[in-house]
């Protein structure tokens, strides 16, 4: 592994790490789109910052990139304060148009500068290390790396003094301002924070990988647990696994290394979100399973205890009577009969104790609903289990 | 070129009538659709879709070889749909909320989509060029054939628009009304989703990946200011979207380095921006108007309201009262007591005032909504 690689795998771990951090509130506060509107609107930002120093990764740029992202998002809440659309249309009438303007200004001054749109969305990784800041003669490694360090280190600690705000805010707006944080200073340091690495990290990775490398790790760490603190590390896991992967992937195909990093990040997720052990997908559709196949064993007891008479209770009769087909009515047969909740006597069926406990049990459960009788039943079935 | 020169060339140049034809035809239908989308909250389904169908057209390049749009935009529809499926599949399956499913498909489709195309670019291959476009768009790379088949797409989503009227009408503004009411809503509302990307991809070849979303939303966002019926909407969001097309479209072709697709977009902003500040309904404009209106006449009514209560201790209503009584009183001034006394509830004699019926009986019913209706 040269320095360069090195360098590279560096600058990308520390762009995954700086924008889980704040993507992990953009998605919990459910303003994952904003990021993407940031991302996109930073653009004439970036240019005017441009055309004043010609230079892409000066603190002044930055800061008028991040200004212009802040910007957007103080727009996107006027349009929504007037009421004339939702939320969402706002986001979606407001990047375009200011991504638009970037374009023109792009276009319209294309032959004297050294700048394009390409480059603005998809960045481009494998130069970074070529761009270097030295200082007189000694050589202090990439400017990006500088960069997108200095904005990590910002993040960080702002994270660890305003944790505890950033999570009573993020959780109840209501409580936090009760207790006197103000909500509103806290969402728009948030915005100022997306902004800022969302222009940091564009210059190394592209704007579109911004917005997947706040939103994927995050998501995807929100599959896994409800903790904030490991949701955070999680998602700073999943993002540098992902930049360090992603880098191997594009050498080994000679493509753009920020497509391959968002290519592993949506494997990652895409992974996470078929097996993850309570969430996916998976299990989600086992549950569901298991929660009808329940409910149907629960109506075919409740019916059975309903009935004394035995031309009721024929096996036949069931069938057309609950109205299910014969291959659903058998299979709840038999997982009653495995259960020993029923007893089945010249193919009339009958509860037998244990059936008839639970079934009161379970219609109890049902008319009082409380969660007292629920106790003793929670065991055999996952329906009850909340 | 300047606009009116494009005009008088419009009648007899080939390309600039196809480029304009097609735009039209793209503003037209991506505003009847947006319609959908903007009232049934989906205004981002747009965006994820645009950008998930990036990977769809670099795979059927890789499969196929071609460059032909026909083939690349099957693609494009085909990954588009995969997309706006697994967005669903998150969101109903997941505790994830919309917007992060929405965010984590646009990246990650489009970050793959990049991955692709970035690998096509290093192979071996001289037909390879050309691909990018898609990411802005070229309306100059046009044909008449796509023309064609735009517009035939329109006519099939105008055709199923109106055969399923009353079945999209009602599943947009009550989704559970139309369940009881037997409707199969899965399929429908599956129905306009897949025409919402079918509108996208068309639009990718001429206003790009990046910007399509706006060209769904802005005809519809606009429209939405002017009209609560929805056919009106439907048929004014077409007619922006058209309009935001041809001008766009004109006045990229009359400068140099304009690109198509974000002049489009900045024009339907325009038509958006004017009808959020000018619409007498619901723009900002009229409504600050009103507002203002309304807070003038309840100061009129609360000097009105003063006046009634000194003139209540009184035998006679309109026994004259010195004007200099008010002076104290906020709300008050001259203009607003000769406001008083245009609309008849006041009579003034020198510095005197006094009730007239009518004001008394207006002011003895201000806190009663009713009778003040049935006055009106």
């Amino acid at each position: 592994m040269t320095s360069a690689q090195l360098e590279i795998q560096m600058i990308a771990s520390f762009v995954a790490v700086a924008c889980a951090i704040p993507g992990t509130f953009l998605v919990l506060r459910k303003m994952a789109l904003i990021s993407d509107a940031i991302s996109h609107s930073i653009l004439p930002g970036i240019v005017i910052g441009f055309f004043i120093t010609q230079d892409l990764s000066s603190p002044i740029n930055i800061l008028l990139a991040a200004l212009s992202g802040v910007i957007t998002v103080i727009l996107v809440e006027f349009i929504q304060k007037t009421r004339l659309v939702k939320e969402d249309t706002a986001i979606g009438l407001v990047f375009p148009a200011l991504f638009s303007i970037g374009v023109i200004m792009i276009a319209q001054n294309a032959n004297d500068v050294h700048l394009d749109v390409d480059a603005v969305l998809l960045g481009e990784l494998a130069f970074a290390p070529f761009d270097r800041w030295i200082l007189g003669t000694t050589d202090l490694g990439p400017k990006s790396l500088w960069v997108i360090g200095i904005i990590l280190l910002f993040t960080i600690t702002l994270l660890i003094t305003f944790f505890k705000e950033l999570k009573v805010s993020t959780f109840d707006v209501g409580l936090a301002s009760a207790l006197g944080f103000s909500p509103v200073v806290l969402h728009y340091g948030l915005m100022s924070v997306a902004s800022i690495t969302t222009v940091g990290a564009f210059d190394a990775v592209g704007a579109i990988l911004v917005v997947a490398l706040m939103i994927a790790p995050a998501a995807t760490a929100y599959l896994l647990t409800t903790d904030l603190k490991k949701m955070l590390v999680l998602a700073c896991v999943f993002g540098v696994f992902s930049a360090v992967m992603g880098y191997w992937i594009a050498h080994w195909l000679d493509a753009s290394i920020s497509g391959s990093m968002t290519t592993v990040l949506g494997l990652v997720f895409l992974g996470v979100y078929l097996f993850a052990p309570d969430k996916g997908l998976f299990s989600v559709l086992y549950r569901q399973r298991q929660q009808q196949t329940e409910v149907s064993l629960l109506v075919f007891l409740l019916h059975l205890q309903n009935h004394t008479e035995t031309s009721e209770r024929h096996r036949n009769h069931l069938q057309e009577h609950i109205n299910w087909g014969s291959v659903k009515s058998e299979k709840v047969l038999k997982l009653a009969l495995d259960n020993n909740m029923i007893s089945v006597d010249n193919e009339v069926i009958s509860l037998t104790e244990k059936g008839y406990n639970f079934t009161t049990g379970a219609l109890e459960y049902i008319t009082m609903n409380k969660t007292s009788e629920l106790e003793n039943i929670k065991e055999d079935f996952f329906l009850f289990r909340g | 070129m300047n606009i009116q020169e494009y005009f008088s060339l419009l009648f007899t140049d080939y390309t600039l009538q196809t480029i304009t034809m097609g735009t039209a035809v793209l503003g037209a239908v991506c505003g009847m659709l947006g319609s959908f989308a903007v009232l049934r909250k989906q205004s981002l389904l747009g965006d994820a879709i645009s950008h998930a169908a990036l990977p769809g057209i670099a795979l059927a390049f890789l499969i196929t070889g071609t460059k032909d749009s026909t083939v690349l935009l099957l693609g494009a529809l085909v990954s588009g749909l995969i997309g706006t499926f697994w967005i669903r599949g998150i969101v109903t399956k997941t505790h994830l909320k919309s917007d992060t499913a929405l965010g984590l498909i646009l990246s990650l489709f489009f970050g793959f989509g990049m991955l692709l195309l970035t690998f096509i670019q290093k192979q071996p291959n001289a037909n390879q060029a050309g691909l990018d476009k898609y990411l802005f768009g070229q309306a100059a790379t046009l044909l008449r054939s796509d023309v064609w088949l735009m517009t035939a797409v329109t006519a099939t989503c105008l055709m199923v628009v109106l055969l399923f009227w009353k079945e999209f009408k009602i599943l947009l503004f009550d989704a559970e009304y139309t369940k009881t009411l037997g409707f199969n809503t899965r399929f429908i509302d599956i129905l306009i989703t897949s025409f919402i990307v079918l509108a996208i991809v068309l639009g990718l070849q001429t206003v790009g990946v990046v910007l399509m979303s706006a060209m769904l939303l802005a005809p519809a966002a606009a429209a939405r200011q002017w009209t609560n019926s929805l056919g009106i909407m439907i048929v004014l969001a077409a007619l922006f979207g058209a309009f935001s097309g041809v001008l766009g479209t004109a006045i990229s072709a009359s400068h140099n380095n304009l690109s198509t697709g974000p002049v489009i977009v900045l024009v339907a902003a325009v038509v958006v921006l004017i009808s959020f500040v000018f619409s007498p309904g619901r723009g900002i404009l009229f409504r600050e108007l009103r507002f203002r209106k309304n807070r003038k006449d309840l100061q009129l009514f609360k000097t009105l309201s003063f006046m009634y209560n000194i003139a209540e201790n009184h035998e006679d209503i309109s026994h004259p009262h010195e004007i200099k009584i008010l002076n104290n009183f906020q709300g008050f001034t001259k203009k607003s007591l000769r406001k008083l006394e245009d609309e008849n509830y006041v009579t003034i004699k020198g510095s005197r005032w006094s009730l007239t019926k009518e004001g008394y009986t207006k002011a003895a019913n201000l806190y009663n909504q009713q009778t003040i209706d049935t006055n009106d």
